[in-house]
């Protein structure tokens, strides 16, 4: 049996961290995950990340991964892949699946961090194929390139469905609606409204009745139903379709500390059955200790702080790290877990209706009901320079109104043109006293895509209007198509006057259309003449 | 004792809904129905739901059905989900072949 100082159970972004802190004070470890690939989640996650610096932030979640394991592979830790941990015993001894064989691992401290698997909601034909958890759909297509239907209906506008039904629409699939039962969308507004101007409606009050089909799906029924949970009568809504994806939340994958004896508890806010942990993820197990979505759902960015914590907290258990160096450590990690749990979207604030921003400013309930901002919100949200440079009009426009832990466009602009501030939450505002050169780095840095520039002088009668573009075939410059309103409605004819995708703007192209000066803070989208056509 | 465990609990009589022919647990095609006339003959835990339907002991080992069991029961009962105790956990937390169970390496150090 082979020994090791820290065993790892899952090469997510929390077990890669903890293995890599664990590693660097000097302790002998092994992680073992039962994927082919390590990294968890992170591995199909294509999407910029939110956070602030430190957080990765509008780094891609799969760089993140691969950051972590060259990190991992550099501090000394063996990684055993297609390695499933099928049990844990006393002692700290694990059984492991490797191949045709089952092996025992023993160490002396051991942190379980096995993440979570999607929940599933029962409706009439929720077994037909064609029936997909999202995590599922994102796996498809991100890690195998393959498209998990052509038109989709996804159930759940947390985050998570947000972001899948965005990677459908770039995988080249329909997306036909966004269906919750919530009176409320779940997810952060900027991902909401970046699905929006797409034209995808959203169904709040909903539910889904009925999957058709009989071998596969063919349709699916939606209804708004009533406080009884019964559908209203005459609200069902048909559509054909051959995917419905599924976004109804995670459950943390806790079996294994179950297993080993820890203490659990059932908490609905953390996701379900999750260890009694200390903030430093130690169990009511001495030396077991559980970091990530497996002892409560949250995010890879709090993951890989939360994953630190406890790789510290194991050296310290073990004598690699001193009592004074750990606790210091170990504050400035809790710094920058607190400002990830601030704002709006914190788990302290789950379930809660909120009606101001921290500034104090009346939410969009258009943003949270229809997915967009309405005209009427402009106003107080959507500031307009004053002081643009002085050869063109171009200013930002920043469409980010929710208080968000997320700050890469400040960073992004080198004039100072945007302005967060400390606390990461706070909306960003943009600086009067400096001027936009139109360089478009705030653009492609927003994780949320909620920067637009804008230039109403551009030509009499006419504006010009930059905007992140992550779809394909990139426009042609010259090219005439459709511009779309914040509701994805067609608005008139746009044309293409500038294509940038720099190598700094890290694949998200910057698209300039010319539409008419009276367009200039509607148009946020444009649409080709091809698309359009097909539908 | 946990609330749960009281046998006397009176549950009523079993009605049938319209949706009952819906399958819960697919991997061993365990129908809503099924599960609430289970617990209408005296099954008020997951682990007994398990052992007396197999509901949950199939090849994901209840990943899928898990919490869905759990709601039924909860229901049934007139009580919160988390105060039901979830279904044991033991080794191995996965599906494994017989013959690759049967085939430790032991290795003595
Ligand atoms: C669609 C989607 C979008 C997201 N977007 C963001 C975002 O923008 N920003 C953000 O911060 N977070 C985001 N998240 C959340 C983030 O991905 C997770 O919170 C994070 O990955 C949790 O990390 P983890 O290490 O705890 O678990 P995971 O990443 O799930 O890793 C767990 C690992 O454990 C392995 N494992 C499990 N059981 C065993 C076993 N018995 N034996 C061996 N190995 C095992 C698994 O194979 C897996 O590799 C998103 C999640 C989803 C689904
Ligand atoms: S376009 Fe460039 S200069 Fe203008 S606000 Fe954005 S980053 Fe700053
Ligand atoms: S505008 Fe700034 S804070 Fe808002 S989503 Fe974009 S990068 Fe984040």
């Amino acid at each position: 049996m082979k020994r090791y100082d820290l065993i790892v159970v899952g090469a997510g972004p929390a077990g890669l961290s903890a293995a890599i802190e664990a590693a660097r004070c000097g302790m002998k470890v092994a992680v073992f995950d039962e994927n082919a690939k390590p990294g968890g989640q992170l591995f199909k996650q294509i999407h910029k990340f939110f956070g602030s610096k430190e957080h990765q932030a509008k780094i891609r979640g799969y760089k993140i991964g691969e950051t972590l394991l060259a990190e991992a592979d550099e501090a000394g830790v063996e990684v055993f892949l297609n390695a499933t941990v099928a049990g844990i015993y006393l002692d700290k001894e694990v059984l492991v699946q490797i191949g045709e064989a089952m092996t025992h691992f023993k160490a002396d401290t051991i942190i379980i961090s096995t993440g979570a698997a999607e929940n599933m909601v029962t409706f009439d034909g929720w077994t037909l194929p064609g029936v997909i958890g999202a995590g599922a759909a994102q796996t498809m297509m991100n890690l195998h390139g393959i498209k998990p239907g052509q038109r989709v209906l996804m159930l759940g506008s947390g985050n998570v469905g947000l972001v899948v039904s965005f990677q459908l629409m770039q995988a080249g699939c329909e997306v036909v609606a966004l269906v919750d039962a919530a009176p409320r969308i779940g997810g952060y507004g900027v991902h909401a409204a970046k699905i929006a101007r797409c034209g995808v409606p959203f169904y709040l009050s909903h539910t889904i009745t009925k999957a058709d089909g009989t071998d596969c799906v063919t349709g699916v029924t939606i209804a708004e139903f009533d406080e009884h949970f019964a559908p209203i009568p005459g609200t069902q809504k048909h559509f054909d379709v051959d995917t419905i994806c599924l976004a109804v939340g995670l459950s943390p994958m806790s079996q294994l500390l179950k297993m080993a004896g820890c203490t659990m508890v059932d908490d609905p806010k953390r996701g379900g059955q999750v260890p009694l942990v200390s903030e430093n993820g130690e169990t009511s197990i001495p030396g077991l200790f559980a970091a990530g979505d497996v002892s409560g759902i949250e995010e890879a960015s709090s993951a890989m702080i939360g994953g630190r914590m406890s790789g510290l907290a194991a050296a310290a258990y073990l004598g690699f790290l001193s009592e004074s160096d750990k606790e210091k450590r170990l504050a400035d990690l809790e710094v920058a877990l607190n400002s990830l749990h601030q704002g709006m979207f914190a788990p302290g604030s789950k379930g809660k209706t909120v009606a101001k921003t921290d500034e104090g400013i009346a939410v969009s309930q258009s943003l949270l009901k229809k997915g967009y901002l309405e005209d009427t919100d402009l106003e107080r949200f959507v500031h307009r320079s004053n002081q643009t440079d002085k050869n063109s009009g171009i200013h930002p426009v920043i469409e980010c109104t929710q208080n968000i832990p997320c700050n890469p466009c400040q960073d992004a602009c080198t004039k100072g043109c945007i302005k967060v501030g400390k606390t990461i939450t706070a909306l960003p505002q943009i600086d009067d006293a400096s001027s936009c050169t139109g360089c478009g780095m705030c653009i492609a840095a927003c994780s949320g895509q909620a920067i637009f520039l804008v230039d109403e002088d551009y030509a009499p009668g006419f504006a010009s209007i930059t905007l992140p573009y992550e779809f394909l075939p990139l426009p042609q410059k010259g090219e005439q198509g459709t511009a779309l309103s914040r509701s994805g409605q067609p608005l008139g004819i746009a044309e293409i006057i500038d294509v940038r995708n720099a190598k700094a703007f890290d694949h998200t192209p910057l698209v300039t259309i010319k539409v008419p000066a009276g367009q200039a803070m509607t148009a946020r989208f444009y649409q080709p003449t091809t698309q359009a056509m097909e539908q | 004792m946990k609330s749960i465990n009281d046998r006397s609990r009176n549950i009523g009589s079993f009605v049938s809904q319209l949706d009952d022919t819906i399958i819960i647990c697919r991997c061993e095609e365990i129908t809503k129905g099924e599960i609430r006339q289970a617990i209408h003959d005296g099954m008020f835990t997951v682990n007994e739901i398990r052992r007396y339907l197999r509901a949950g002991m199939g090849l994901c080992q209840g990943q899928t059905c898990g919490k869905l069991v759990k709601y039924l029961i909860a229901r049934e009962l007139g009580v919160i989900p988390d105060q039901l105790d979830p279904a044991t956990s033991r080794s191995p937390m996965r599906p494994v072949e017989m013959k690759v169970l049967g085939n430790e390496e032991v290795t003595h150090v």
